[in-house]
């Protein structure tokens, strides 16, 4: 026990904290600057200074660790005088320009200079001049303002992990700049802006349109773009989203965002936001009353559903709606429609490769707590970016290279190249050979678990030596045993596997390797989930062959369960994949399909092939925020609203359930709504006042949810398996296809860029990303850059068998050698209009890493 | 962009440290000995060769007087101005060098060939006026004196 006395308050402490901290915990506040909690100690503003007896000088609080028996005073006549010298100080140049500057209410230079003192300075000297830098489209730098506290730069480095800012010459002259000078060209999390203590660095959305103490109504909500799940504060002011800042203390992302979450909400404001109902009439949509386009699609649904039968509908659910709206929407297909044929985008690689790694490790094996990744002591990563596709769960891996973890990557990845990855970089097509490699290594080196003899027994045939594997990444042997010998002398090692691997030829045997990997070396598994609510349509059922809970269609007496609580019969038919359903269209036997809140028309790989085929259905309802691409085509589309006009849940990849919650009014209806309007139009008893209501029936039906409520998960017991059973079942065998093995016999073969400023298609309509990053790029390497004698921004026709796209060339130290990376975010130049693909018969993802590429150059 | 000889000399110094940031100044050195001066191509030259963050590298890089972040002659000739060499005339050869060479304190010659950089003390007292062109070291300077070293380095 340590016991200080701070202002003559005896403080008992457990262990030596620093005097700030000691100070904190008993309410006693010491002014601060540079500190930041989240940010390493710097002892360089002096505002925290501090008398303690026996100690000559006045020190840090904020660096000075307590000793038992310390006495500190933390407010004497001296301490004042010195803060106000050093607001002084900081006042030199400072332009108390507050009455312009947005930072003005929640500054903290400002509120001390209000405690302290030191209005006016006894400086004659000119102020420094900088003119306030506008070259970056998202963040605004003032250098007058500047206090050079640092925190910026620290939370670049030792948070984000960006560098991409520093502090430029020294003394008077020290600023803070971006290595341009100008445009900050950076990760764009905004991170600096939260840990800013005055107005230098601030974001350009919404500038000089706000005070922050006009700011009347704020509410915390989770992030609409990725899996992980972001906690984030939507701050309002007359009805419209100002800006969105995190939280310190949200159990995901604890005070950090990303790009997509800080600046991407725009789109809520959108001007191209559909606002009525549209029936197609003669061939054009028209602006329709709702009475009308219900009425009208429930008697078409009635129709087909009687003429044809209910397996000519199928629904696509959306992992962009919440767990309520994907609840009702999988209820009408099954209850109202009487169909299996339900399904979503997270077919194309999430879905098939979580059931697999769970039909191997169990459910939930894919659910751990994504802070964890920084404890871990070896982090594999394969399949893609995760600081691109699930950037917070990036920083955790590279929380996890700063405390000493190996970071060790299939492939290049190129948001973790200055955390010393050590890299397998395979030719084209011969992944498998690399991780074949690994397993057959680490079975020699660590020998088999005995655990689980069905997967042990599919491993007896792996005996890849070391020469082929390290011959198929271009190593040396001993190169190849260093990366395995990291892997397997971890203790505590995850695999972060994302959709590359997944949706690449010989896919699901990759992630049997992988799986097998991670049996080896016993590890966690994390998969990339790239939407908000993958995860939650999943566990609601919106899948042909899983109802709510992911319990199995293929059970009766799951079946049996939901008949009960929906007084229905279930179809024992296990349904079309979306995959399924375009084939269906495209032969003619699917007759009407209802889309909620999804774009397959631009998601899908094939995405020309895709229109065709919904074009061929005979009645298309499409609920959706904008005029998508598939809702162009639609007979009937809906006005959705929005995730920050409308309450519920999302879960994240962890399987956290977390809190959606209404921050903006518009007039309309969230999506589970216009479905139970259209299931009462077709005499379904669907009534519910509220998604409270839908979420309880969720939780009185599911026994994954049993008894959960919005209360108990506001106060955070919301982590899988909640308070349900999770699904108990026995290995009955691994069902592996290799595939007869892709071989790379073009000069180029195409693959999917996943930015990290960009997100399907909603991300478009979001101004700031739109301004970071604007339209379709060709990436390749610098070496394919020269032999197709192309430079940046030369423009290049990049066609596969099924089409072709004219786009600037991008060269890319990160992109590997007779790759072209596309992107699949801009209008009329996605990347899927050029991607054929084929159905892994495992795990029903597509594959499209076989597409042969032309490039040529465009002259103009 | 580095020689491929400094590449080397590069990896040999980056063995020298425990990590690549400690590396930093020496790089930063050869850096500006191969493209003249610290600039933006010559911090990402060094980035990339180091793996050290650009931004980082460029902080670094500013914070120090001796590295130069303009274009500079192609010798540096460094005059000592301060007590000793000032009492010894080092002002009059300041202004000599402005009329002959055109070498204002700071600028560079208008063909290139010398960049002035006024220095203070480099210990050579007792021998004032002194300078250094590039890494050679002259003393009791004269303005003749100066006229026949700067010959040897056109």
């Amino acid at each position: 026990m340590i016991k200080v006395t701070i202002n003559g308050k005896e403080i008992e402490l457990e262990k030596a904290v620093t005097v700030l901290d000691a100070a904190r915990s008993a309410g006693i506040k010491i002014p601060t600057l540079c500190y930041h909690e989240q940010l390493e100690k710097y002892g360089g503003c002096r505002l925290c200074l501090v008398e303690v007896e026996k100690m000559p000088r006045l020190q840090t609080a904020c660096t000075l660790m307590v000793t038992d028996g310390m006495v500190v005073r933390t407010e004497t006549e001296t301490i004042a005088n010195v803060r106000r010298s050093v607001l002084e100080f900081l006042l030199i140049n400072h332009p108390l320009d507050c009455p312009y500057c947005d930072k003005a209410g929640e500054c903290e230079l400002q509120d001390l200079v209000e405690k302290y003192g030191a209005r006016a300075g006894r400086f004659t000297e000119e102020k420094r001049k900088v003119p306030e830098s506008l070259e970056d489209p998202v963040l605004v730098r003032n250098m007058e303002r500047c206090v050079v506290c640092t925190r910026c730069v620290r939370m670049c480095e030792g948070v984000q992990g960006a560098a991409a800012l520093g502090v430029i010459s020294r003394g008077g002259h020290s600023h803070i700049e971006p290595f341009s000078g100008g445009k900050f060209e950076c990760e764009y999390c905004g991170n600096c802006v939260s840990v800013c203590p005055v107005g230098a660095i601030m974001s350009r959305l919404h500038r000089h349109s706000y005070r922050p103490w006009q700011l009347v109504s704020e509410t915390e909500t989770i992030c609409p773009y990725c899996g992980v799940g972001c906690t984030l504060v939507a701050q309002v002011r007359d009805d419209v989203i100002k800006r969105v800042v995190p939280r310190i203390g949200t159990p995901v992302n604890n005070g950090l965002l990303c790009s997509r979450g800080r600046f991407g909400y725009e789109f809520v404001g959108s001007k191209e936001r559909l606002t009525s109902p549209l029936i197609r009439k003669k061939g054009v949509l028209e602006e329709s009353t709702w009475e009308e386009a219900i009425s009208l699609v429930a008697k078409r649904l009635g129709e087909i559903k009687a003429k044809h039968g209910s397996d000519a509908i199928s629904g696509i659910a959306s992992p962009r709606c919440t767990n309520e709206d994907n609840y009702v929407f999988q209820k009408f297909m099954r209850v109202t429609l009487g169909t299996n044929n339900i399904d979503s985008t997270a077919r194309t690689g999430y879905a098939g490769a979580q059931a697999f790694i769970e039909n191997i490790f169990g459910q939930g094996s894919t659910a751990n707590l994504i802070p964890g990744l920084a404890n871990s002591d070896a982090v594999l990563v394969a399949g893609g970016d995760p600081t691109a596709v699930n950037p917070i769960l990036g920083l955790q891996i590279r929380a996890c290279a700063r405390r000493g973890g190996s970071i060790l990557t299939i492939g290049h990845v190129k948001g973790l190249r200055h955390y010393s990855p050590v890299e397998l970089r395979p030719a084209l097509f011969r992944e498998t050979l690399a991780l074949e490699g690994i397993v057959s290594a680490l079975k020699n080196k660590k020998g088999l678990p005995g655990s689980n003899q069905i997967l042990e027994a599919k491993l007896k045939d792996i005996n890849t030596t070391p020469q082929e594997a390290a011959g198929a990444c271009g190593v040396t042997e001993k190169d190849y045993a260093a990366f395995v010998d990291r892997l397997s002398g971890a203790a505590t090692p995850a695999i972060v596997i994302g959709k590359e691997i997944v949706q690449s030829s010989g896919g699901n045997y990759k992630l049997f390797l992988l799986a097998a990997i991670n049996y080896l070396v016993n590890g966690r598994i994390y998969l990339l989930s790239e939407r908000a609510n993958e995860q939650g349509l999943l566990d609601m059922g919106c899948a042909p062959d899983l109802l709510p809970g992911y319990r199995p269609l293929a059970y009766a007496e799951f079946r049996k369960r939901y008949e009960t609580a929906w007084k229905t019969a279930i179809s024992e038919r296990p349904g079309l994949s979306i995959f399924g359903m375009i084939d269906a269209a495209k032969q003619g036997s699917l007759k009407a399909m209802y889309v909620m809140g999804e774009n397959p028309v631009y998601n899908l790989p094939n995405s020309r092939d895709v229109e065709a085929a919904l074009q061929k259905v005979d009645f298309l309802v499409v609920q959706d925020i904008f005029l998508s691409e598939t809702a162009k085509l639609a007979d009937v589309v809906f006005p959705a609203l929005s995730w920050s006009e409308k309450s519920g849940t999302f879960t994240n990849m962890e399987r956290r359930i977390q809190r959606v919650r209404k921050a903006v009014s518009r007039e309309g209806m969230e999506d589970w709504r216009i479905i139970a309007e259209i299931a009462r139009n077709m005499a379904s008893k669907f009534h519910y006042t509220g998604p409270e209501e839908v979420f309880a029936e969720i939780c009185k039906v599911s026994p994954l949810y049993r008894d959960l409520t919005y209360e108990e998960i506001e106060k955070g017991q919301s982590i899988y398996p909640y308070k349900g059973e999770p699904l108990r079942s026995t290995l009955e065998g691994i069902s592996v296809d290799k595939g007869t093995g892709a071989v790379a016999a073009s000069r180029f073969y195409l693959r999917l860029e996943r930015p990290l400023f960009h997100s399907g298609t909603l991300s478009r309509k979001a101004a700031a990303l739109v301004n970071i990053y604007s339209g379709a790029l060709a990436r390749i390497s610098a070496a394919d850059a020269v032999s197709l004698g192309v430079k940046d921004g030369d423009v290049v026709r990049v066609s596969t068998k099924i089409g072709s796209l004219e786009l600037p060339v991008a060269i890319d130290g990160a992109v590997e050698q007779s790759v072209v990376m596309l992107t699949n975010n801009f209008e009329g130049k996605g990347a899927f209009g050029l991607a054929e693909y084929a159905v892994d018969p495992v795990t029903g993802a597509p594959v499209i890493d076989c597409n042969a590429v032309m490039i040529e150059k465009v002259e103009r | 962009m580095f020689s491929e000889t400094a590449k080397k000399e590069l990896e040999e110094i980056r063995l020298k440290y425990p990590n690549a940031r400690a590396a930093l100044l020496p790089a930063l050195y050869l850096a500006q000995r191969e493209f003249g001066w610290l600039s933006p191509e010559a911090y990402e030259a060094v980035s990339s060769l180091l793996g050290v963050p650009k931004a980082i590298t460029r902080g670094v890089g500013t914070f120090y007087a001796m590295y130069k972040h303009k274009p500079m002659g192609r010798n540096i000739v460094q005059l000592c101005t301060n007590v000793s060499c000032m009492i010894l005339g080092a002002e009059r050869l300041v202004d000599f060098l402005k009329i002959k060479y055109g070498l204002e304190p700071g600028g560079t010659s208008p063909d290139g060939q010398f960049s002035l950089v006024i220095m203070e003390c480099i210990g050579a007292c007792g021998t004032a006026p002194a300078m250094l062109v590039n890494d050679d070291f002259y003393e009791n300077l004269t303005e003749k004196y100066i006229e026949e070293i700067l010959e040897k380095y056109k």
